[in-house]
């Protein structure tokens, strides 16, 4: 079953365009949404989410289309759109407080657990929290309404090694079984090489792969060098978009 | 609805809001234009709209799994609320006055039933401008304060203007016959608040669904 359907999407700036995105999501599996900074990854997940307004294109989760049930969409899914930047002085028990009371199934042990595995304290305030930390209790947030897609966009930017290494471990666990679905964007390949199943390349706002991890390697093998070794997912991504500049 | 209002209360209230909310104090002030009572409260919405963009509330509250027009709705039902519980809280102090002074205010129109008439038309001005202006970037909180608190502000000094008039004294009284007559200037301003304010939500909605968060 696909959980998450995306087609046509298109959204045009004065200086930049989202140009036709459209892939899929089957349930039970991880995709990384690749890009560098500036193609229209973070473009492309608040369009889906209505948080920036489409010029064209649709969006299904869960079968479902996103414009027509909003609301019964979003009670599916969790959202983690970069580090938290809302409510700087509040207390995240007061932040919890109010989110629980949005989502019909809000698991409050579930809640508990992420806040003690993250060494979460509810008693501080959003600005007391690390970069790192802010994204953990988003993360909690979001995994505390049994959501069966998760869309995170660079949840790994702010991480140390460590954090990410378990926040990764995390998100194999949380597929493992096969209920729920992670789309996650990033820049940081090295990241997909541990737990990614399914990678969506995004250049220039414009979609130039999508498929399953081993499909995409191989189709851009066609990028090396002769003699050299099988190209990864950061040297695809070099090769792809590498300039030179005239200075 | 109650969730919205829950969530603006507990995140997205600035604390003046509640100072604001006992400036009905100022009807004891013997001597006052009354009319500045919501001035003030219109400027508690400004302040209050101001710390929620500083605090990027539009972006959280569009995370929730809400409608995003549903946004609008629940800023709509913070003013209406802080509005209203304003107005409710002015009344024992307009009664408290009546004891206590009871000579009258001498500078502009008294705590009376036209008073609370001209307050929710006020109000439903304010709204309508102050919020169609921002949800049409949901930042712009200056500029919407400005478009909407001139003319505010305009209805404001006209009601404390007019009680200074000899055909209008009916308007800045306190006995018993010109209450009543004053009634319609309350029932007035009850419909337009109310017909305001469901205009201000669609209008401002509608804005907001083309607005890039």
């Amino acid at each position: 079953m696909r959980l998450l359907e995306v087609e046509g999407l298109t959204k045009k700036y004065p200086k930049f365009t989202l140009k036709n995105v459209s892939f899929s999501l089957e349930q039970g599996r991880i995709m990384g949404l690749i890009g560098k900074n500036g193609a229209g990854k973070s473009t492309t997940l608040k369009s889906m989410l209505n948080m920036v307004c489409p010029d064209k294109g649709t969006i299904k989760m869960l079968g479902h289309d996103f414009r027509q049930d909003e609301e019964s969409c979003k009670q599916n899914i969790g959202v983690v759109l970069g580090s938290i930047q809302f409510y700087q002085d509040k207390k995240l028990q007061t932040i919890t407080g109010v989110t629980k009371r949005f989502y019909q199934n809000w698991d409050d042990a579930a809640y508990r657990k992420y806040m003690s595995m993250f060494e979460l304290d509810e008693q501080k305030q959003v600005k007391q929290l690390s970069e790192g930390m802010k994204v953990k209790y988003l993360i909690a947030l979001a995994l505390s309404h049994d959501a069966k897609l998760l869309i995170f966009d660079e949840p790994t930017s702010g991480l140390d090694p460590v954090a990410r290494e378990d926040l990764l471990e995390l998100f194999q666990q949380l597929v493992k079984d096969g209920k729920r679905s992670i789309l996650f964007s990033t820049h940081i390949t090295s990241d997909l090489d541990k737990c990614a199943d399914d990678i969506t390349y995004i250049k220039n706002g414009e979609i130039i792969a999508s498929a399953d991890k081993a499909s995409f390697i191989q189709t851009f093998q066609s990028l090396k060098a002769p003699g050299e070794d099988s190209l990864n997912l950061e040297e695809i991504m070099v090769r792809n978009e590498r300039g030179t500049y005239n200075v | 609805m109650s969730n919205l209002l829950y969530k603006e209360w507990h995140l997205a209230v600035h604390s003046v809001v509640y100072l604001f909310l006992l400036i009905g104090a100022l009807l004891l002030v013997p001597a006052y234009p009354y009319g500045m009572i919501f001035f003030f409260g219109c400027l508690g919405l400004y302040f209050t709209s101001q710390f929620a963009r500083e605090n990027s509330d539009a972006f959280y509250t569009a995370t929730l799994p809400i409608k995003k027009r549903h946004v609008v709705k629940s800023k709509c039902l913070l003013f209406v609320s802080i509005e209203i519980a304003q107005l409710i809280i002015c009344i024992p102090f307009s009664i408290i006055r009546l004891w206590t002074l009871p000579d009258g205010n001498p500078v502009g129109i008294e705590a009376n039933v036209a008073y609370f008439g001209f307050g929710l038309i006020v109000y439903a001005i304010f709204n309508f401008l102050y919020l169609t202006v921002l949800f049409q970037s949901a930042y712009q909180v200056g500029k919407a304060f400005v478009i909407a608190i001139i003319p505010a502000t305009a209805v404001i000094a006209l009601m404390e203007y007019s009680v200074h008039l000899p055909s209008f004294t009916w308007l800045d009284s306190l006995q018993t016959g010109d209450l009543i007559r004053q009634l319609p200037i309350l029932g007035i301003g009850i419909l337009i608040y109310i017909v305001g304010n469901i205009l201000t939500y669609r209008v401002a909605s509608k804005r907001f669904e083309h607005v890039d968060l």
